[in-house]
C-alpha cells in the first residue's frame, strides 16, 4: 500500500536466517577459537609464531584440495577421485621432469590441465550416463591410483630435489616483501569493494558504509596484518600459503561475482529451475569437476614440493587415505553443504584451518594418530549436523 | 449432481476479435506409452485470459509446457503471430515471448529475488575471471518491475526459500514478465495459495492481461478462480479438447461436468 522507495527498509533477520547466510561461519570460527584456546593450555609451543607458521603451511594442501572440490558440493556433487588426480598427476609431472627431462615450467601447468581434464571425464560420465558422481569418481580414483603406480619406477620414487620444484615448498615472502603483498591483497579487495559501492550508488541504491564497506576492508586488513606479523617473526610468508590465499582470492570472486558462480549456485539447489532458465546445467557440471580436478593438482604440486618426492604415498596412498577425507571434511566442516547450493569460499580455509589445528595441536601433546581420527570424525558428524540444523531453522530445503 | 450432459454442447469456437499470438493446433505428444495429448489445440489472445481446466492426467501441464519449449511436440500446429514456430526449449520459447510460471514456481530457494527474477539472462560484464554480473543494474530492474507490480516492499535480498508461497508466487510471476513477454503461461498459481493470496494473484494476473498480454492458466479451482477471474475456459480431457467457453457464460457445475461428462470406456479406449 505505502508509497514505495528505492530504499524500502529491509525486514529484521532472524537469528537463524543470519546463521544461514551472514553468520553461516560463526560456528566453525568458534570452534576454531576453542580450539586454540584449548591446545594453547595444553602446550606453550601451539602459539608460538613458528608453530603458528607450521599449522597454517601444514593446513595448505588440504586447505587447496578443500577449495577445488567445493565447486563439485555446491553443484550437489562429490568427486571422490581427488586425492587420486592429486597423486596420478604429481607423479605424471615428476616422471616428465626426472626421466624426460622436462622444464617444471611445462611439466607443472601440464600437470595442471591434465588434472582438470579427468575432472571434466568423470562429469561427461555423470552427465551423460546418469551414473551417480559418487560411483564414477571412486572408480576413477581407484583406476587413477592404479595408473600411479604404473607411472612410478622400480625405486617407487621419484627424487624432486634438484629439480627446481622443491623451491615452491622452500620460498618464503619476509620483511618488506610480506608487507608489500599484505598491501597488495588489501588494495585489491578495497578497490574490488570501493568500486561495487560506486556502481551502487551510481544506480541511486543504498549502500551501508559500515557493513558494506569499512567493516570487510578493516577486518581482512587486520587479519591479515596478524598472519603477516606472525608469520614474518618465522621465516615470512610461505609460497604454498601465498598460492592458497590467491586461490582463495580467484575463488571468492568467481563465486560471489562471476555469472559462472551464481550457476553453480542454482544447479546446486535445483538444477530443474536452473536448467529452464537456459542454464547449461551439464557444461556448468564439467567446469565444476575441470576445476576440482585441476586445482588437486595444484595442491599435488604443493605436496610434492614439501616431501622432495613423490612415490606411492602420493595424493594419500590406494584409496585417498586421510588425504581424501580430510579434504572432504574440511569443505564441510567449513561449511559447505553436502546437499548442494551453500557454502562460502572461506570454508575451504576454516575447514582446512580446523583440520590441520587438531592434527597440530594433538602433535604438540603427543597423542597418537588415532585420537586425531576419531577428533576430525567426529567433528565432520557435527559440522554436516549443524548444517541440517541451520537448513530446518530457516525452512530452506534443498530439493 | 446435476445430470446434464453439456459435453458437446459448447464445443462450438468462439468468435474472436483479433489474430492469436500464439496458436497451437493438434498437438500429439506421449511419454513412452502414455500417450498425454492426443490432438489437443489452444489460441491465446492479447489481453485474453484463457483457463485449461481437467482431470488430473488429461494433458494441461503437458500442453503448457509444450507451449513454454520444456517438451517438444510430437506432431502438431504451432504457430506464433500467425506465422510457424519451431520451440524445442524453454530458451526458443522466451526468445518468441513466451514466458512461463511453473507449478512448482522453479526458483532457486538459496538465491534472493534479484537473482531468481534474472536468473540465465543476467547483466553481466567482463572481467578476468569471468562474466561478471551487474547486480546494481539487476536491482534496479528489480526494483522496478516489483514496484510496477505493486510488490515494492518485498525483500530483493533474502533468500526466496524463508519467504512465504504468496510471495515467492508473485517472485515467480515478477520474473516471467521481467523481459516483456506477450504470453504468460501459469501452471497453477493458486493451488497452494491462500483466499487472500489467491486473490492478489488474480488481480496481478488482470494487471498483466489489461496491459495487452495473453495469459494461459491452468487450475483446479473451478469455482472460484477459473468462473471469475478468467475470460475464456478449455476443457481438457484425456489429452484433447472436450469443450470451450466464456467464462462470463458459465456456472462451475457446467465447467465440472463439461470436465468430467462422456468418459465412458470407449473414449479411453481411442
Ligand atoms: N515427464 C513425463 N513422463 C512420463 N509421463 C508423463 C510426463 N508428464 C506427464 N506424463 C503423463 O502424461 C499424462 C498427462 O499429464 P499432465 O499433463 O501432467 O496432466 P495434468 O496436468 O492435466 O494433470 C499423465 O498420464 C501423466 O502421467
Ligand atoms: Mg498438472
Amino acid at each position: 500500500m505505502a508509497s514505495i522507495s528505492t530504499t524500502a527498509a529491509p525486514k529484521r533477520r532472524t537469528f537463524g536466517e543470519l546463521l544461514s547466510s551472514d553468520l553461516r561461519a560463526l560456528p566453525v570460527v568458534i570452534a576454531l577459537i576453542a580450539l586454540w584456546i584449548f591446545f594453547s593450555t595444553q602446550s606453550d609451543i601451539f602459539l608460538t609464531p613458528r608453530n603458528l607458521s607450521n599449522l597454517l603451511q601444514q593446513s595448505t594442501v588440504v586447505g587447496i584440495m578443500a577449495l577445488g572440490l567445493m565447486f563439485v558440493l555446491l553443484v550437489k556433487e562429490i568427486d571422490l577421485s581427488i586425492a587420486a588426480i592429486h597423486g596420478v598427476t604429481s607423479v605424471l609431472s615428476a616422471k616428465l621432469i626426472v626421466d624426460y627431462g622436462f622444464s617444471p615450467w611445462l611439466a607443472l601447468p601440464a600437470a595442471i590441465l591434465i588434472g582438470a581434464a579427468i575432472g571434466s571425464c568423470s562429469a561427461r560420465w555423470v552427465n551423460w550416463v546418469g551414473v551417480p558422481s559418487f560411483v564414477v569418481t571412486l572408480g576413477l580414483g581407484l583406476a587413477l591410483n592404479g595408473i600411479q603406480l604404473l607411472l612410478l619406477p622400480a625405486t617407487a620414487r621419484y627424487g624432486l630435489m634438484g629439480t627446481g620444484v622443491e623451491y615452491i615448498a622452500q620460498t618464503t615472502i619476509d620483511g618488506m616483501g610480506a608487507w608489500m603483498t599484505w598491501l597488495i591483497g588489501v588494495a585489491l579487495l578495497a578497490s574490488l569493494i570501493l568500486s561495487g559501492v560506486a556502481r551502487r550508488r551510481r544506480a541511486g541504491l543504498e549502500v551501508s558504509t559500515l557493513h558494506g564497506v569499512v567493516l570487510p576492508i578493516a577486518g581482512a586488513g587486520v587479519l591479515g596484518a596478524i598472519v603477516v606479523l606472525v608469520l614474518n617473526a618465522n621465516q615470512g610468508i610461505p609460497l604454498p600459503v601465498l598460492i592458497f590465499v590467491s586461490l582463495l582470492g580467484i575463488g571468492g570472486y568467481v563465486l560471489n561475482e562471476t555469472q559462472f558462480g551464481l550457476y553453480l549456485y542454482a544447479v546446486g539447489n535445483n538444477d530443474e529451475a536452473a536448467r529452464r532458465a537456459g542454464i547449461r546445467v551439464p557444461l556448468i557440471r564439467m567446469a565444476a569437476f575441470a576445476i576440482a580436478g585441476g586445482i588437486a593438482a595444484v595442491a599435488g604440486i604443493v605436496a610434492s614440493s614439501r616431501t622432495l618426492g613423490v612415490g606411492v604415498f602420493s595424493g594419500g596412498g590406494v584409496g585417498g587415505g586421510t588425504l581424501l577425507l580430510e579434504s572432504i571434511a574440511a569443505a564441510v566442516i567449513g561449511g559447505v553443504s553436502l546437499f548442494g547450493g551453500r557454502g562460502a569460499i572461506h570454508a575451504a580455509l576454516l575447514g582446512a584451518l580446523v583440520i590441520g589445528t587438531v592434527q597440530n595441536g594433538l602433535n604438540l601433546m603427543g597423542v597418537e594418530n588415532e585420537v586425531r581420527l576419531i577428533v576430525t570424525g567426529l567433528l565432520l558428524v557435527l559440522a554436516v549436523s549443524i548444517d541440517k540444523i541451520i537448513e530446518k531453522l530457516t525452512g530452506q530445503q534443498s530439493f | 449432481m446435476t445430470a446434464t450432459d453439456s459435453g458437446g454442447l459448447e464445443n462450438k469456437s468462439l468468435p474472436q476479435k483479433s489474430v492469436p499470438l500464439v496458436s497451437m493446433r493438434n498437438i500429439q505428444k506421449s511419454f513412452g506409452s502414455v500417450h498425454a495429448l492426443r490432438g489437443a489445440s489452444v489460441d491465446v489472445y492479447p489481453g485474453e485470459i484463457v483457463a485449461l481446466v481437467g482431470d488430473n492426467g488429461a494433458g494441461k501441464s503437458t500442453l503448457v509446457k509444450v507451449m513454454a519449449g520444456v517438451h517438444a511436440a510430437d506432431s502438431g500446429d504451432f504457430e506464433i503471430d500467425s506465422k510457424p514456430a519451431n520451440i524445442r526449449t524453454p530458451a526458443d520459447a522466451t526468445a518468441h515471448g513466451i514466458a512461463t510460471v511453473y507449478q512448482d514456481l522453479a526458483l532457486c530457494n538459496n538465491l534472493d529475488a534479484v537473482q531468481n527474477l534474472f536468473l540465465g539472462r543476467e547483466l553481466t560484464g567482463s572481467s578476468l575471471f569471468g562474466r561478471r554480473i551487474r547486480r546494481a543494474e539487476c536491482e534496479v530492474r528489480a526494483r522496478e518491475v516489483m514496484t510496477r507490480m505493486r510488490l515494492g516492499n518485498l525483500s530483493l535480498t533474502r533468500p526466496v526459500g524463508a519467504m512465504s508461497g504468496g510471495q515467492r508466487q508473485n517472485i515467480a510471476i515478477a520474473r516471467s514478465i521481467l523481459w516483456t513477454p506477450k504470453v504468460v503461461i501459469l501452471d497453477e498459481p493458486t493451488a497452494a495459495l491462500s483466499h487472500s493470496a489467491a486473490q492478489q494473484v488474480a488481480d496481478l494476473i488482470r494487471g498483466l492481461a489489461d496491459d495487452g498480454l495473453g495469459i494461459v492458466i491452468v487450475s483446479h479451482d473451478i469455482h472460484h478462480f477459473v468462473v471469475n477471474a478468467t475470460d475464456r475456459i478449455e476443457v481438457m480431457r484425456l489429452g484433447a479438447n472436450a469443450a470451450s467457453f466464456r467464462s462470463k457464460d458459465v456456472t462451475g457445475e457446467m465447467v465440472v461436468n463439461a470436465m468430467v461428462g462422456g468418459n465412458e470406456g470407449v473414449n479411453l479406449a481411442g
